[in-house]
């Protein structure tokens, strides 16, 4: 699953609203934001003002600071949605939600009708999913927007940022981990896990599988293959035995066993814990440097 | 060879107790040759030989079983990046060579001394190599580890990497870049070891770690590769006699492939010097072994005299001081595995219970 498209970047950087864009999101339901005001706000008396103000102050009347929800499902995590309600209640934002899908992208630039339909299909969950949710927010007396994306789930909440303004922070679910958004957004990114958390470890631990199924097969050839040998001693013995051409027979079998019983040996290992604990590098030494030197540094001094 | 052959060579019967002596024997014997790179041939030749195994078909059983092994370990090691390959086919071709300088000394000392001759000058090269080489080693290791574990070239080994006496050659995995001239005397001198008391690694490992400046991982995994070569060499010329009891070997194998890959496994858990104080223990203690076979060889040139019940009992003490040297080994790698698996157990718990709170 690759996520992140070098090719796909020109695209983004222009910033194009087009549905078909990955990593684009667009809106599936709730309130119209207007994308243009903010830049407008900031330039309003024909001069730039600081950040800070604009964040404070000069906030347009029935524009309101948001919290931006972001999970790879049609639905987040009940931890964060709690969370970002929560939040937004004590200090008054509103809530996006951004659902991305980060599998539905154009292949070699051109989306499928296939895929075109699978994005209208996933749109239309999100749409179903957030019924509940809005109606959540709406009891808070909040106000709740959930929009699609595709593609890279960094370059997605990048695009909402530019479409939305006052976009204050992010919350990811559990489900990602928060290293792989913060590279690409500009907004601070918090991941809640809370109770989630201790299940995706658990699911996570529970994944890393122990190959019993392959045990049991190269453990069962290994012991048809001493079988073999063991219950036909006489005649292995026989014709192992006689030297000259005939020592490709002991050097053949030797090799067949240890490939059979080697990999036996090796997923019996494994399949019982005991494996390597990490990738290991050598360690190198040092490639010795050369010794930097303390010049002599013009001083400036005043003699009085 | 082609007389001994010809003759009926009395391969023996089977029963459950030589199996399991076998397998057992094969096991520990896998575990400390995957993890120190050789191993477990100094007990199992003497113990098939007990078992009344001619001693000609015990070593072509032993050496029939050795090179898949080290085949296997040397596999499992290189997967974790700790084998030279070049390193070790070099020092595997000058090792043949001194294969054969070894067996042209071994005739020549049976020419002029006889059997018992041959006996004492094997068990003696045994007792001053080991106890020289060993007691390096151990000190070595135990140097080390009092400073944290942290390995050190050492100062001949610097030295030598220093001088440019062409054909330069640099071995990439053990980071060493060594004249060649340098790297052949201690393949040689492991080959000669080889042909005269049937363990090359013993010289081989604390060679490339001293003089050519391997790591000890680096270098017990090469070790491998170098017994993979000259023991597929070595079965094919036995092979060829006609000597290999295949039931033996297939029983020795079946428990030293389990071991040889717990033991590569068990080099992923360890510090350097943990190689070293199993390969010194493992060294000296076999020394006291051999030392105590010595009585037996002098008695027989007529040297000394000696009670025949004395004689019984030093051959039985220095068989069971083998098994002893053997075990001490598989202890301390298997104790070592254990504590640090019990570690690593003990931070993933860790790792997961700040993991389950947030990374906030």
């Amino acid at each position: 699953m690759v996520r992140r498209n070098s090719k796909e970047e020109p695209k983004q950087r222009q910033g194009s609203p087009n549905p078909g864009d990955p990593g684009t999101a667009h809106r599936v339901n709730g309130p119209a934001t207007d994308a243009g005001t903010a830049p407008e706000s900031l330039s309003q008396n024909g001069q730039a003002i600081p950040a800070a103000d604009a964040a404070g102050a000069r906030l347009q009347p029935g524009e309101n600071r948001k919290i931006l929800v972001a999970g790879l499902q049609e639905t987040f995590t009940a931890a964060a949605v709690d969370y970002a309600i929560n939040l937004a209640e004590r200090l008054g934002y509103e809530i996006i939600g951004l659902s991305v899908n980060p599998e539905l992208t154009p292949s070699g630039g051109f989306l499928t009708p296939y895929k075109r339909h699978l994005r209208e299909e996933f749109a239309k969950r999100v749409n179903a999913a957030s019924t509940g949710l809005k109606q959540k927010v709406a009891a808070k007396g909040l106000r709740f927007e959930h929009r699609v994306g595709f593609g890279d789930l960094g370059k997605a909440i990048e695009d909402v940022n530019h479409q939305i303004k006052r976009i204050e922070f992010v919350i990811t679910d559990a489900k990602i981990d928060a290293d792989e958004v913060t590279g690409a957004v500009s907004l601070p990114v918090f991941s809640i896990k809370g109770s989630q958390g201790e299940r995706i470890m658990a699911e996570h631990l529970s994944r890393s599988t122990r190959p019993i199924g392959k045990t049991i097969a190269f453990g069962v050839a290994a012991a048809a293959l001493y079988a073999a040998v063991f219950t036909n001693s006489d005649t292995v013995m026989h014709y192992f035995t006689k030297g000259g051409w005939f020592a490709a027979l002991p050097i053949a079998t030797v090799f067949a066993f240890s490939f059979v019983h080697g990999a036996f040996a090796n997923y019996l290992w494994a399949a019982l814990g005991i494996e390597a604990p990490k990738k290991v590098v050598q360690p190198r030494p040092e490639a010795k440097r050369p010794v930097r030197r303390q010049r002599p540094r013009p001083e400036l001094r005043l003699n009085a | 060879m082609h007389d001994i052959a010809a003759e009926a060579v009395n391969f023996i019967d089977l029963n459950v107790m030589s199996i399991i002596f076998l397998f057992i024997v094969g096991f520990i014997g896998g575990l400390v040759s995957g993890f120190i790179g050789s191993g477990g041939a100094f007990v199992l030749t003497p113990g098939m030989m007990s078992l009344g195994v001619p001693g000609t078909v015990a070593v072509a059983s032993n050496m029939c079983h050795k090179f898949p092994k080290a085949m296997v370990g040397a596999y499992k090691r290189w997967k974790y990046g700790q084998v030279d390959i070049k390193l070790g086919l070099v020092m595997a071709a000058s090792a043949g060579l001194g294969v054969q300088v070894g067996i042209k000394i071994q005739q020549w000392i049976l020419d002029k001394w006889g059997q018992a001759g041959s006996n004492l000058y094997v068990s003696l090269s045994f007792v001053i190599i080991l106890v020289i080489v060993g007691g390096y080693v151990f000190r070595d290791a135990m140097k080390s580890s009092k400073t944290g574990g942290k390995d050190v070239v050492t100062a001949l080994a610097k030295r030598l990497q220093k001088i440019y006496l062409p054909p330069m050659m640099h071995f990439k995995t053990a980071d060493v870049k060594i004249s060649m001239w340098f790297t052949i005397p201690i393949g040689f001198a492991t080959g000669l070891l080889a042909a005269t008391i049937a363990v090359g690694g013993f010289i081989g490992v604390p060679g490339m770690i001293y003089v050519l400046g391997a790591s000890g991982l680096v270098s017990s995994a090469t070790e491998l590769v170098i017994a993979f070569v000259m023991g597929f060499a070595g079965s094919v010329k036995w092979a060829m006699h006609g000597m290999v009891d295949i039931r033996l070997t297939l029983i020795i194998l079946a428990g030293s492939l389990l071991g040889v890959q717990l033991g590569a496994i068990g080099t992923t858990y360890v510090k350097d010097h943990m190689i070293k104080i199993v390969m010194g223990s493992i060294m000296l203690i076999v020394a006291v072994s051999r030392g105590l076979a010595i009585p037996e060889y002098l008695k027989d040139l007529g040297l000394i005299s000696v009670g025949p019940t004395t004689l019984k009992w030093l051959s039985a003490a220095s068989f069971i001081t083998m098994c002893i040297a053997l075990g001490v080994g598989a202890v301390i790698i298997l104790g070592s595995m254990w504590r640090a698996k019990r570690a690593e157990i003990a931070k993933e718990a860790e790792a997961a219970l700040e993991e389950s709170y947030g990374k906030i």
